[in-house]
């Protein structure tokens, strides 16, 4: 009794502090503080390192992770980042393939953020309500109506309000606020106070589901306000930017980057706002000033392009999943993919003087288990017991069959793994380049746009235009810091002079990886545009069919071993043969390895099964760079 | 008067009949137990709140609107406490307890809570701390960190003539050439100060990182080294290796690993003893 009372007294006493600490209205970073007035830290690089880091991941505060029966923390998460092993809810180990990362990003649900395990923890006022007893009950329906409760609740923005505690929610937002700089070091491993705003478009009136993904990650610079700003405050993304807008003028720096554009059913980039209304200056500088980033690439798929966008690109069919979350619905491409958005963005500047769509690229994995699967070797998806197995995620066959035909098709295991996992992917990172490995240096990265993502290696690539490159630098040792002193890099704008740019891109294969095969660039119009093979693994490109000759690369299937020899580096200075210097033009680079099983592949391989018929045996792992836009001068 | 005598004598002799001896007996053992059960009865169906139970409403409604209770703040806490009590009590009584998850789950927290922390902390001696230091050295040790320059020999740029490139290029190196025009552009760092060695996997790939860790520190150049990016020739300034913290540098650590390692084995130890306790049986494997 007396030990009870003492906890009640100690659960009270955290309440209150909890109420009082609200008052005080932001949070403190001390350690960002520290930094600034040691001066620069162990490896700080004037001409920039690369930097890795995920910026999208998931714990048990989620509401959806937590009925997957995630219960790692946010400090799980980062210690798994910095190379400890955790647990997956299946049971298994996951140990992050590569070694640590730079950086590393907790970026919950605000919606009903740890709402879940308070009604999961008996004792709770939550814990009482009757959607606690159906959602932590044994029976399957049940569990399924309540959680699909809550997901109808975040889609509309109807709070469900007995669960709609926001002492909870504000409480737990404090906590991964702590937590996030708890484990800031300074010179060694980055963090930022994040979450994600999770909301879609406008849902039926049935309350069915409504349609595509609109869902954004909010990134703190240093300081972060106690209350997040979820779709049950506005499922309008354009709100968000207004409560963003407000948080930088109260000196707490902030960014948001959309995910799963491909998933969007064609509302990530559409031509219209969101309610409708047709885009305008005032529009697009407040998409910029609030989103410079966007992932373009992670397990739930790739946004860059769809092979229906891009007919005239070999590689544009490249882990494309588009059916619209939990659902079997194809959304629409138009409006969902990246390089069409620069297309328009260039079209909309050209004819009303305005882009919203200038924006850098990044990527994540979105793992809802709190350890991102960077590797095809060691892939364990994301949505926890759902898909823990290779069985869930249909890369073997299931058990009981003889297999690939006769798959019951009626399970909805089977089902799932068909329409939704075994078309996920082991993917991605995102790379910055940054004078130091600080909260400072990588968020002003983000700013510049300065950034790359990759599928899940780490490739590093350069991107720089410039009108006095030459040759000669790329055989000079301070190549990069000619390139920064005579041109821009990655995310910039170059301004025309009258004179033809030229292009260094320059790219790096992961030491831990495979090697590469071609360097390219995408060169995007408002017109339309191409793809041109820059250098290759194997001679130079030909110039007629601006293609590498095909250098053989394979894979031995029955040991996942790489048959090529392939480039540790590919360097190349570019000149564009169709630059016009009165039209503006997008230039991003995109970096080939060469094939690789591709992760079903692997575990088919292990299982001693053939690979599932309808996804790809291999693929080409990748890294694309945020552009360089030219911008005709005077 | 007669007749009342005559009662009076009569008592001995009733009192010698053995049928009333059983009467008399019955009837108290009856009285006893009516007494008895009457009692437990009253005590089932009695709700008692105390000064401490009121103490605490009191406490957890300030903790939460931040103001003392009033009377009938009072009378409302009470009649809602009442109210759970006798339906819990009701429930218990009709064994809803039994077989509820949740139930269970909240009792074994309790008594996972209750066992908790129960052994007494001690504070190791300077022995014991020692024992645990040299037990878990890994945990107190510094990585190995290397320093060096490398000149880079790109075999994307030169095919197989980077490896003799990079012999060629090593007596210049060492006659005094200036290694920063020597070899290729390389996209990274060509000077890396105390770089851990995990580091230096990750940015050069292991054989490399192999060859580093086993060169020693002098002022020549050695190599040539192949990486994952190609050939190196490199010069390492300082390589320090693992290092162990001397103790008196790591004791606070090594308190803190001790106390919450020996923490969380004394709980576990704890709950296997009271499981131990138990005979567990599971149908199809010891059970039937």
């Amino acid at each position: 009794m007396l030990k009870q009372a003492t906890a009640l007294a100690v659960i009270f006493a955290l309440a209150a502090c909890g109420g009082s600490s609200s008052k005080s209205g932001e949070t403190e970073t001390h350690k960002t503080d520290a930094a600034t007035e040691t001066g620069r830290t162990a490896g700080y690089n004037p001409d920039r390192n690369a930097y890795f880091g995920d910026l999208h991941i998931h714990t048990r505060s989620s509401f959806d992770a937590y009925i997957f029966n995630v219960r790692r923390t946010a400090d799980d998460a980062y210690r798994f980042a910095l190379g400890e092993t955790i647990q997956h809810p299946s049971g298994f180990d996951m140990t992050i393939a590569g070694g640590p990362l730079d950086f590393y990003t907790v970026t919950d649900h605000s919606e009903y953020l740890g709402i879940l395990p308070a009604m999961d923890t008996p004792g709770t006022k939550l814990s009482e309500l009757p959607r606690a007893k159906d959602m932590f009950s044994t029976e399957p329906e049940k569990i399924q109506a309540a959680f699909q409760g809550v997901g109808l609740s975040v889609r509309t923005g109807k709070p469900i309000e007995d669960m709609y505690d926001l002492d909870t929610i504000n409480s737990v937002w404090m906590d991964n606020v702590a937590a996030a700089d708890k484990y800031y070091q300074p010179g060694k491993f980055t963090t930022f106070a994040a979450y994600e705003y999770t909301s879609v478009t406008s849902p039926d009136e049935n309350g069915g589901f409504g349609g595509g993904n609109l869902h954004r990650n909010v990134f703190f610079k240093g300081k972060a306000p106690v209350r997040a700003f979820s779709s049950l405050d506005s499922t309008n993304p354009e709100d968000l930017w207004d409560w963003m807008d407000t948080q930088r003028e109260a000196g707490m720096e902030v960014i948001s980057i959309p995910h799963n554009s491909n998933v969007s059913d064609g509302q990530m980039f559409r031509l219209e706002t969101y309610t409708g209304e047709p885009l305008d200056s005032a529009y697009a500088e407040q998409r910029m000033r609030n989103e410079p980033l966007v992932e373009v690439t992670q397990v739930k798929g790739t946004s860059e392009t769809h092979p229906d966008l891009s007919p005239n690109d070999e590689w544009a069919n490249f882990e494309i999943y588009d059916q619209l979350l939990g659902s079997n619905v194809v959304g629409a491409v138009k409006g969902s993919y990246v390089r069409e958005a620069y297309r328009n963005g260039l079209k909309l500047q050209e004819e009303n003087g305005f882009d919203p769509f200038h924006f850098g690229l990044v990527a994540a994995s979105d793992s809802h288990v709190a350890g991102g699967a960077y590797s095809e070797a060691d892939y364990w998806s994301k949505i926890g017991i759902v898909d823990g197995t290779p069985v869930a995620r249909g890369s073997v066959p299931f058990p009981g069959t003889t297999g690939w035909d006769d798959q019951p098709m009626d399970n909805p295991i089977v089902a799932n793994a068909k329409n939704w996992f075994s078309r996920w992917s082991a993917s991605g990172l995102t790379g910055v380049w940054a004078e130091e490995n600080t909260r400072e240096a990588i968020f002003d990265a983000f700013r510049r746009k300065e950034t790359f993502a990759t599928t899940g290696p780490r490739m590093k690539v350069r991107f720089f235009g410039g009108f006095g490159f030459d040759e000669n630098m790329l055989g000079a040792a301070d190549l990069a810091h000619q390139a920064y002193e005579g041109g821009v890099p990655m995310g910039g704008d170059l301004v025309g002079t009258g004179e033809a740019p030229a292009f260094i891109a320059w790219a790096q294969r992961d030491p831990n990886g495979n090697t590469l095969q071609r360097l390219q660039v995408v060169k995007v119009t408002s017109e339309g545009e191409e793809v041109i093979d820059v250098a290759c693994d194997n001679g130079t490109p030909d110039p007629s069919t601006k293609r590498c000759t095909d250098n053989g690369a394979s894979v031995d299937l029955s040991s996942c071993t790489p048959n090529n020899q392939g480039a540790s580096e590919l360097k190349v200075l570019w000149r564009d043969p169709d630059f016009d210097p009165a039209r503006r033009a997008t230039y991003y680079v995109r970096v080939l390895e060469n094939p690789s099983c591709r992760w079903s592949t692997w575990e088919a391989m292990r299982n001693g099964t053939p690979p599932r018929p309808d996804v790809p045996e291999t693929i080409q792992e990748r890294a694309y760079t945020s552009p360089i836009w030219y911008i005709p001068g005077g | 008067m007669t007749d009342a005598t005559e009662k009076v004598r009569r008592w001995p002799v009733l009192l010698r009949e053995p049928l009333v001896h059983f009467i008399a007996a019955s009837l108290l053992v009856f009285a006893g137990w009516h007494y008895v059960s009457g009692a437990r009865a009253n005590e089932q169906r009695t709700i008692r709140v105390t000064t401490g139970d009121l103490e605490r409403l009191a406490s957890i409604y300030a903790a939460e609107s931040g103001a003392l209770p009033s009377g009938e703040d009072m009378v409302a806490m009470v009649n809602d406490y009442v109210r759970d009590e006798v339906l819990a009590r009701e429930a218990r009584r009709l064994k809803l307890d039994e077989g509820d998850t949740i139930v269970t789950r909240r009792l074994a927290q309790k008594m996972t809570f209750m066992v908790a922390d129960l052994a007494k902390e001690t504070v190791p001696d300077d022995e014991t701390l020692h024992e645990w230091y040299e037990a878990h050295a890994d945990r107190f040790t510094d990585p190995q960190m290397v320093t060096f320059e490398h000149a880079f020999f790109s075999e994307d740029v030169r095919g197989t003539a980077a490896e003799s490139d990079a012999e060629a290029a090593l007596a210049a190196l060492n006659a005094g050439a200036d290694w920063q025009k020597t070899g290729d552009p390389f996209m990274l760092q060509r000077t890396y100060g105390d770089l851990p060695i995990r580091e230096a996997v990750r940015l050069f790939g292991p054989d490399f990182t192999e060859a580093l860790a086993a060169t020693p520190a002098s002022g020549s150049w050695t190599g040539p080294v192949r990486s994952a990016l190609g050939i190196h020739l490199i010069r390492v300034s300082a390589n320090t290796p693992p290092h162990l913290k001397p103790f008196d540098q790591a004791r606070e650590e090594v308190l803190a690993d001790w106390k919450d390692e020996t923490r969380r084995e004394a709980n576990e130890q704890a709950i296997q003893d009271i499981i131990s306790r138990y005979r567990i049986e599971v149908e199809g494997i010891n059970g039937n």
